[in-house]
């Protein structure tokens, strides 16, 4: 019974699934989405309109997550952000039973022990909100503009190599990206290849 | 062999430890091994080091851009003083569906290469490279492993190990470089990707069904749909849906083509294409911008506007000019006694260029419709032609010295094609006159003549009726205008002495094309061409001092037929086009300082740092022969050359090849000449920055205006 059920979403799948990746455009508006975080707080993009929002797609199994998180780079990153007011969304993914997926007393546990910063922390187990960014690594990193358009979408720096060292002097693009919306200026690095563990979607 | 064996896994063990070391899962998932093609080495030697891969079931690594997850291996050596390598030649990947991404990598095994080369000198001792080698594998997680390896080569006590075999198994899995011209664009959302074939380069259905596209840079495509190929117009044209980074900063981009053979056997072409949109074709349709009807027609105007100022500067040309100036002065007869009868000699010039630009135009797009790789000129690539235009320019300059005057047949094609009573003669001299314009493809000519031929067939008929139209213009103008008649001077014995002086152009023309012809046939089919005048002289002369009746009227009458007809038999026959690897077709280059060109040589020398200077020419083209001398054959530009480490490479386009014409059209051109200049790359980005294509009416100037600002 269980299979048939699996088998009728996978061709439902096939239907919807390929629209449904439709890629957030960089200097488009930001696809809306609403969901409840894991403090069973509601957040919707519309409602952030104003303020500058970064997503922050995360499986904290990943290497590359590790990587960031290990050298505290990801927590400076936040702390960074928020400081110059920014709302920052982290968005797990990873669909039941693939790697990352976890419960909201699971999610906030890890971030205690990771000492990382949001926002608001958003299980995203359906993938509605990463296919509807395209969201495709774990980190993929998206920044939108407090007009609601996207601004930045790709990679958090510019040194796709798992090791920890090499944090240290690579340019971080995000920070660069809330840098030139501060100085009002356009986002000079807009896009760039996303890398890490692809986004355990359920497929 | 079972030393070699011992030696191999001794080296496999030793990779292991400091693997094991900085990795904490004790059997790693990809096991790497360094193969060295050669233990021993020589000073100055180049060989491969092969970075082998044995990836666990159901695993992978990734290639140099992985698609839309994952990380590209990186390996980091430390090699010993002296030595250089290489980048990393990676094997065609695979693509690695991991829905609803999509991977581009290898499963199972895979080696990647480095090329090393060894210092001059070489020390007596044993010499040891170091690889730090990370790599990231995947199934569903995905787990980085780092690892360290070793290589002793030239170790006095070790073995002399010998991988070249293995090595070339490897090498065999590396893409082939193509010299095809690729070039990419956009369209409606989809990216395509065009690669001229070269000859004898054909696909089966099934071989295009199985094309699959591996762009170098992220973002261009849609990893996951698939790539659709197909034949084009002698092209192979590939289009993916587009991806979400904007081209608008990429020059270039590298890229794979790859297929599956008739035999199973999977194939790929390694490229480095042009990005259409960033080059400086002015009247490119894909440098337009987007909004449809009315660029179109502007861009139509525009082409019309350049072929028809084009047209009007073919009647300055030498061997224009004298077919022209000879009906301008029996205009000025006709028109005193009978203005409507000039008006209609106007328009049957008119018509007759307009119809053979059409006609000749005509031919050329049914043979490019065809895939044939010709372009505008191909007229004067037949040497069968150039022959026949040689005689009748002969033929005209006798008539114009008064050589001969005669009636009867033969005197009155003479008549037709110059002076000419009849409306028919005007038509004639026309034709003639288009025949012979069509080498001078004068300057505006050559941006609206390569837009026309990549337009629809009306598009480009119209273009080249505008031509021809430009080239009428002044007779018809002055067909149709009384105020111009009365500035032209009276007719009168002075005539017949400028008809005389007018023979020498044409002689001087005549010889040109014969010379044109050594180039084509070499010096036997020139000196057939040459008796053939002989014999037309003869038979001309002939025909002046028949007897007036008799047998040996009709014996001679024989023979003058026999001259008349024996210039033909004495075209070079039997030199099909093709022949431009006969060693005369080289002729007209070997005088000159540059290298020829071949798609290799150019990508070769592209490969490297210096600056380029691509020349193309041919015999038959005045404007070429005119730049070559004044701007390029010039002490100071052969200076700025040397001082710039200009490399100067010339492609000779006097016979039909189809490498040079794929060239001019990777530049939207379909004639000569082009000059296009490569710059420097430039030493922080390692890239080139855009060619420039030099004007056609060239000074030594312009081309150091390019250098400087290149550099």
């Amino acid at each position: 019974m269980h299979h048939i059920f699996k088998l009728m979403a996978a061709i439902a799948l096939l239907f919807t699934a390929a629209p449904a990746f439709a890629e957030a455009q960089v200097g488009q508006a930001a696809p809306a989405f609403t969901a409840t975080d894991i403090d069973g707080n509601t957040v919707s993009l519309e409602s952030l309109k104003g303020k500058t929002v970064v997503l922050e797609w995360s499986n904290h199994l990943c290497p590359f997550v590790m990587k960031h998180y290990e050298t505290g780079n990801m927590q400076k990153t936040q702390q960074a952000a928020m400081d110059q007011g920014v709302t920052w969304i982290t968005i797990v993914s990873s669909a039941e039973g693939r790697q990352g997926h976890v419960s909201a007393e699971e999610a906030k546990k890890i971030a205690e022990d990771a000492g990382a910063h949001y926002s608001h922390k958003i299980l995203d187990e359906s993938g509605e909100i990463g296919q509807a960014y395209g969201a495709k690594t774990t980190p993929h990193m998206f920044v939108i503009n407090p007009e609601g358009t996207l601004v930045y979408a790709g990679a958090i720096d510019d040194n796709p190599s798992p090791r920890h060292e090499t944090v240290e002097g690579a340019k971080n693009y995000v920070l660069a990206a809330l840098d030139d919306l501060a100085a009002g200026k356009a986002v000079e690095i807009a896009t760039s290849q996303p890398y890490g563990c692809a986004v355990k979607y359920n497929y | 062999m079972n030393f070699r064996l011992f030696l191999t896994a001794f080296f496999f063990c030793l990779s292991l430890i400091p693997a094991a070391m900085a990795q904490e899962s004790a059997s790693p998932l990809v096991k790497v091994r360094l193969l060295p093609e050669y233990s021993r080495i020589e000073p100055g030697q180049e060989f491969w080091v092969g970075i082998e891969q044995s990836i666990a079931p159901h695993w992978h690594t990734y290639w140099r851009n992985p698609g839309d997850s994952g990380s590209a291996p990186r390996i980091h050596w430390n090699l010993p003083e002296g030595f250089e390598m290489s980048e990393i030649y990676w094997p065609t990947p695979d693509k690695i569906p991991y829905p609803p991404l999509l991977n581009y990598g290898y499963s199972d095994h895979v080696i990647l290469l480095q090329k090393l080369r060894a210092p001059e000198t070489l020390p007596d001792e044993a010499l040891t490279l170091k690889a730090d080698v990370e790599i990231l594998v995947c199934k569903d997680e995905c787990i980085p492993e780092f690892s360290t390896h070793t290589l002793q080569l030239n170790d006095p006590a070790g073995m002399s190990e010998d991988n070249a075999s293995y090595i070339k198994s490897a090498l065999a899995r590396l893409p082939e470089n193509t010299d095809q011209s690729v070039s990419i664009t956009e369209k409606d959302g989809q990216l395509i990707v065009t690669k001229s074939l070269a000859d004898g380069e054909t696909y089966s259905d099934a071989e295009l069904a199985s094309f699959e596209y591996f762009p170098q840079d992220w973002g261009l495509v849609d990893n996951t749909k698939d790539a659709a190929a197909s034949i084009k117009d002698g092209a192979l044209v590939i289009t993916q849906p587009r991806g979400d980074r904007s081209l608008g900063a990429l020059k270039q981009s590298h890229g794979l083509l790859a297929y599956t053979n008739e035999n199973g056997a999977r194939n790929a072409l390694d490229f480095t294409a042009a990005h259409e949109g960033t080059g400086p074709l002015m009247l490119s349709a894909e440098t337009m911008p987007e909004d449809g009807q009315e660029t179109d027609i502007s861009m139509f105007l525009q082409a019309a506007l350049f072929a028809l100022l084009g047209g009007l500067v073919l009647n300055l040309m030498p061997c224009v000019f004298p077919v022209l100036s000879i009906k301008a002065l029996s205009l000025v007869k006709i028109a005193e006694k009978h203005p409507e009868m000039a008006r209609r000699h106007g328009l049957a010039y008119t018509a007759g260029v307009v119809l053979s630009f059409l006609f000749i135009a005509g031919i050329l797009i049914a043979l490019k419709a065809g895939g044939a790789g010709i372009g505008w000129g191909f007229q004067l690539q037949n040497p069968i032609i150039v022959a026949l235009l040689a005689y009748i320019l002969f033929l005209v300059g006798l008539k114009l010295s008064g050589y001969f005057e005669i009636s009867g047949h033969f005197g009155q094609v003479g008549n037709a094609l110059t002076q000419g009573g009849g409306l028919k003669g005007s038509f004639f001299t026309g034709v003639l006159a288009t025949l012979v314009a069509t080498p001078c493809t004068a300057p505006f000519m050559a941006l609206a003549i390569g837009y026309a031929l990549t337009q629809s067939a009306l598009v480009s008929l119209s273009v080249f009726a505008a031509l021809g139209f430009g080239l009428a213009l002044p007779y018809l103008a002055l067909s149709f205008a009384p105020a111009l008649q009365s500035r032209l001077p009276k007719p009168g014995a002075w005539m017949q002495t400028f008809q005389q002086f007018l023979a020498f152009p044409m002689f001087a023309s005549a010889v040109w094309l014969v010379w044109v012809l050594g180039q084509q046939v070499g010096p036997l089919g020139m000196m057939g061409v040459l008796f053939g005048m002989v014999a037309i002289a003869f038979g001309l002369w002939l025909l002046n001092h028949l007897p007036e009746k008799g047998l040996g009227r009709f014996i001679l009458k024989a023979l003058v037929v026999l001259s008349f007809l024996a210039p033909i038999g004495l075209i070079p026959a039997g030199t099909p086009p093709e022949m431009s690897d006969a060693s005369f077709s080289s002729a007209p280059i070997k005088d000159q300082f540059g290298q020829a060109y071949s798609p290799e040589s150019l990508s070769a020398l592209l490969a490297e740092d210096d600056p380029v200077f691509v020349e193309m020419t041919a015999a038959w083209c005045i404007t070429c022969k005119v730049n070559h001398a004044v701007a390029i054959n010039t002490r100071s530009t052969k200076a700025a050359f040397a001082e710039h480490n200009v490399k100067y490479v010339v492609g000779d386009w006097t016979n039909y090849d189809e490498e040079i014409t794929k060239f001019l059209n990777s530049y939207g051109r379909d004639g000569v000449p082009i000059y296009v200049y490569y710059g420097a790359r430039d030493a922080q980005t390692g890239e080139r920055p855009q060619a420039q294509i030099l004007p056609q009416i060239l000074t030594p100037e312009t081309i150091k205006k390019a250098i400087r600002e290149a550099s």
